[in-house]
């Protein structure tokens, strides 16, 4: 209940610190809607030719969207700035004031820095999620119950993804923009994994956990989620999480030795 | 002039020093050019097929086609000015550019073309590999083929001057970011980046034709597919000088008042 | 000859800053509207500097030298007066003006951060259009005043602060400017270097009869440079002339210091105790009183020593800063 108590801290410095900057509020709502409308104005375009995408119609590809931007949301408020800064620290080595403070260190560094106006991202994204389920059949509670898990599968992953890209830091210290490589093909989540050939999904499911985030939960949403295909993700997530945890402990161990 | 070659060469060979360095970053960086292209090769490519095969007269394997010069051009094209501008004020480096005997544009030129020399030795041979595996397919003419290099250096010039003068808006704002956000996703629906410009709604199209960012990178890309007859590749050159002009107008009247609001605020 | 290479008339910079205040209710108002204030940076300046002349300008932090020295280089339009430079307006920025001065600035780089040193000293030769045998010599005569030797080859990432500032004024230097704009030189730099960036300077000024303007927090550097100073404050000149006159106007006492054979007494009567070690006393002595005050303690104490001195000049500074006039 002390990492609840350390966020909760955070989260009120957060927001203080950012509502001095009242203006930064209306840029995020612009630079929002900019994305959000590129998305959709990419999904009509495709839709205006077809009227399906490897069998998806298009009320569940902006489901897939809402998840998209949801989660989206969620690594741009507290993951994303969070671990960004400790890598930061890291190459300036300041991050001996994280590790002699007597909270878990891997905790401190994940929820450091929350940048509270991309919550508007997450609203957005919800909403769109909103408008998205409004197409589609209604969901029995079991499917309900398996978007839940399959979104909370998916955010552990990334979140478990994050933190091993951001460990490498430890080692290789001039990795400034390793983090491109994660948005880049993050990208690839608005559409479903399903279109790509095989072995490019592989890939993409493998190297960055895309499918498993994004793509599982709508599937949930679509009716077409298999047990396999939920219980691949909860494995995935679990297994990701324990390899960070793991990483990070490899990590600090080798930051103290090096600076001893 | 052979000041300029002189400085060019110098400003050149410097920036490719410099290039070495970043290896690693520039890897990335091209990672992020090539995914975007490649995403919409797959999802055109699973829309034909949804469509029975061919879409507008694209079929998987002209989508390839397409995407794949596309991503080429795209980076031959791009610049990231906004950033750069934004970095030097928040650094104080500013002070420095104004102090030289020479203009500034041409500092960012020189590595701009130094950067898109270093990135071909990772950038052809990718776009190679890709090709391999989605196999692009498109009717190459001989006079569209020796117009393309054309082509694509004009589209060059068009996309650098307005990107660098549109970079002189850091002088007025610090929100330059949402400036260049709002630019890259104009040219994301109006360069041909999320369709190719022959797919988009006929208003969406006649857009594109009025505006700049079809010459800065579809143009040259629909001349090489094979895409534009001979009159519309004439004309579109010529459209592509025009824009040219235009921009480089706009620059010749921005540049002094930047520089005079520069002077009034400092750092 | 006759010809002044800077002439400062009435230069005035005055800025328009926003206010803002701290607190939940001001940061709301803020949304609505911009309060600004303006700040006189530099108000009325007027000075003149002969070719050759190293000058030093003093004044405390915000006192107005950085953006004087901006505006002379051309980087900054004056909102009021006038400046000559070298017989150029500077923020005209010609050319013919920008290839003859140069501004270093203490805590920023003009060198390429990830590059050997002499590839940055290449690029300049390109931008300012120096001819192979001009740059090899000026390059050479640099590196032999600079000690540049095992430099050159060095990316800057991997020089310390000291060596950096060599190189980032031997790159200033390289298209052998007439007027030097010194900002902050020394800055952050150990002593060993300091020194020898001054030794430098003094050197360079000797041989090519530059005009040197010279800012610094450090008196060391201004003591060994300059025999004259302006200083300013508030952007305002307080005093411009050689610095011994600057210590004769402004120092209001004399330092005395006492070596006494037997243990001290009460020395208050004769002026201020500072400190008093054993037989060792200091005292501050009104200017005026000084002779009255040394003859007396000759006469009543057994003195061993007695030194009368000028008060440190970083204190006569200060006492010019805080606006005091001249006793």
């Amino acid at each position: 209940m002390q990492a609840l108590r350390v966020f909760w801290v955070f989260a009120k410095l957060g927001f203080q610190n950012e509502a001095a900057y009242r203006a930064n509020f209306w840029i995020q709502i612009f630079e929002s809607v900019l994305n959000i409308a590129s998305a959709v104005g990419a999904i009509s375009l495709v839709f205006a030719r077809t009227d399906s995408l490897a069998g998806w119609r298009p009320a569940e590809l902006v489901a897939l969207l809402g998840v998209y931007f949801t989660v989206y949301g969620a690594i741009q408020v507290v993951i994303a700035p969070s671990l960004t800064k400790f890598m930061e620290d890291v190459r300036a080595g300041s991050l001996d004031f994280v590790l002699t403070k007597p909270v878990d260190a891997q905790l401190l560094a994940s929820t450091s820095e929350i940048r509270v106006w991309k919550l508007v991202d997450l609203a957005f994204g919800l909403a769109i999620l909103w408008y998205g389920l409004s197409g589609l059949e209604r969901i029995t509670p079991r499917e309900a119950a398996g978007f839940a898990l399959a979104l909370v599968a998916g955010a552990a992953t990334v979140y478990g993804f994050w933190m091993i890209l951001a460990t490498c830091a430890f080692w290789f210290v001039r990795l400034d923009n390793v983090m491109q490589i994660f948005w880049s093909m993050y990208q690839a989540g608005r559409w479903p994994v399903g279109i790509y050939p095989r072995w490019l999904g592989v890939i993409l499911t493998a190297l960055v956990p895309v499918a498993i985030a994004v793509t599982v939960p709508a599937e949930a949403l679509a009716g077409r989620l298999t047990p396999q295909a939920l219980l691949l993700a909860c494995a995935v997530a679990v297994a990701t999480l324990t390899a960070s945890r793991w990483f990070w402990k490899r990590g600090l161990r080798r930051y103290a030795g090096a600076s001893a | 002039m052979s000041f300029l070659r002189d400085l060019y060469a110098a400003l050149i060979r410097i920036a490719l020093l410099v290039e070495m360095q970043y290896r690693a970053s520039n890897l990335i960086w091209l990672i992020g050019m090539v995914v975007e292209p490649l995403i919409y090769l797959v999802v055109w490519s699973a829309a034909a097929n949804a469509q029975g095969g061919t879409l507008g007269g694209f079929g998987p394997h002209e989508f390839a086609a397409y995407y794949l010069v596309l991503a080429a051009v795209n980076q031959i094209t791009s610049g990231w000015h906004m950033w750069e501008f934004q970095f030097r004020i928040e650094q104080g480096q500013f002070a420095f550019l104004l102090l030289r005997p020479v203009h500034p544009i041409h500092g960012d030129l020189a590595e701009n073309l130094a950067h898109k020399l270093a990135m071909q030795v990772a950038l052809l041979p990718a776009l190679g590999a890709l090709a391999l595996a989605f196999r692009p397919h498109a009717e190459l003419h001989a006079w569209s083929t020796a117009l393309f290099p054309l082509a694509l250096g004009l589209a060059f010039a068009v996309r650098f001057v307005f990107e660098w003068t549109l970079a002189l808006a850091c002088f007025w704002t610090t929100r330059i970011m949402a400036v260049n956000q709002a630019w890259f996703a104009v040219l994301f629906f109006l360069s041909g980046r999320v369709a190719p410009l022959a797919l988009l709604p006929a208003w969406l199209r006649a857009l594109a034709d009025a505006l700049p960012f079809r010459f800065m990178v579809s143009f040259p890309v629909e001349l090489l597919l094979g895409r534009v007859s001979q009159a519309e590749a004439l004309s579109g050159l010529a459209l592509q000088l025009g824009w040219i002009g235009a921009g480089s107008l706009m620059l010749w009247w921005l540049w002094p008042r930047a520089v005079a609001r520069f002077s009034s605020v400092g750092n | 000859m006759g010809r002044a290479a800077i002439t400062v008339e009435g230069l005035a910079k005055t800025y328009v800053v926003p206010v803002r205040e701290a607190g939940m209710g001001a940061a709301f108002r803020s949304l609505f509207q911009r309060r600004t204030r303006e700040v006189a940076a530099v108000d009325a300046l007027e000075f003149s500097l002969e070719p050759g002349e190293v000058v030093g300008f003093l004044g405390p932090n915000g006192a107005g030298k950085t953006t004087t020295l901006k505006m002379l280089s051309g980087l900054l339009h004056p909102t009021r007066g006038s400046a000559q430079v070298l017989g150029f307006v500077p923020w005209r920025r010609e050319h013919a003006f920008l290839r003859q001065i140069t501004l270093v600035m203490g805590q920023r780089n003009q060198l390429v951060w990830d590059i050997p040193v002499a590839d940055s000293l290449e690029r300049n030769r390109a931008i300012y259009r120096l001819d192979a045998a001009r740059f090899r010599r000026v390059k050479s005569q640099l590196t032999e005043l600079l000690e540049l030797g095992p430099l050159l080859e060095r990316p800057v990432r991997n020089l310390s602060l000291g060596e950096r500032m060599k190189c980032e004024l031997a790159i200033a230097l390289l298209h052998e400017p007439s007027v030097l704009f010194l900002d902050e030189p020394t800055i952050g730099v150990d002593v060993t270097m300091q020194r020898r960036i001054r030794e430098f300077v003094a050197a360079y000024n000797e041989r090519t009869g530059a005009t040197v303007l010279l800012t610094s927090h450090y008196m060391a550097d201004v003591l060994a440079l300059c025999r004259r100073v302006i200083v300013i404050h508030h952007g305002k000149l307080l005093f411009d002339g050689q610095l011994s006159a600057l210590v004769a106007s402004f120092a209001s006492h004399k330092t005395v210091s006492v070596e006494l054979g037997a243990a001290a007494r009460d020395l208050s009567s004769y002026g201020e105790v500072i400190s008093r070690e054993g037989g060792r006393v200091v005292l501050h002595v009104p200017k005026a009183d000084t002779p009255r005050v040394t003859a007396r303690l000759l006469a009543d104490l057994p003195v061993l020593d007695l030194v009368v001195e000028d008060p440190p000049i970083e204190e006569v500074i200060e006492r010019v800063f805080a606006g005091e006039p001249a006793p």
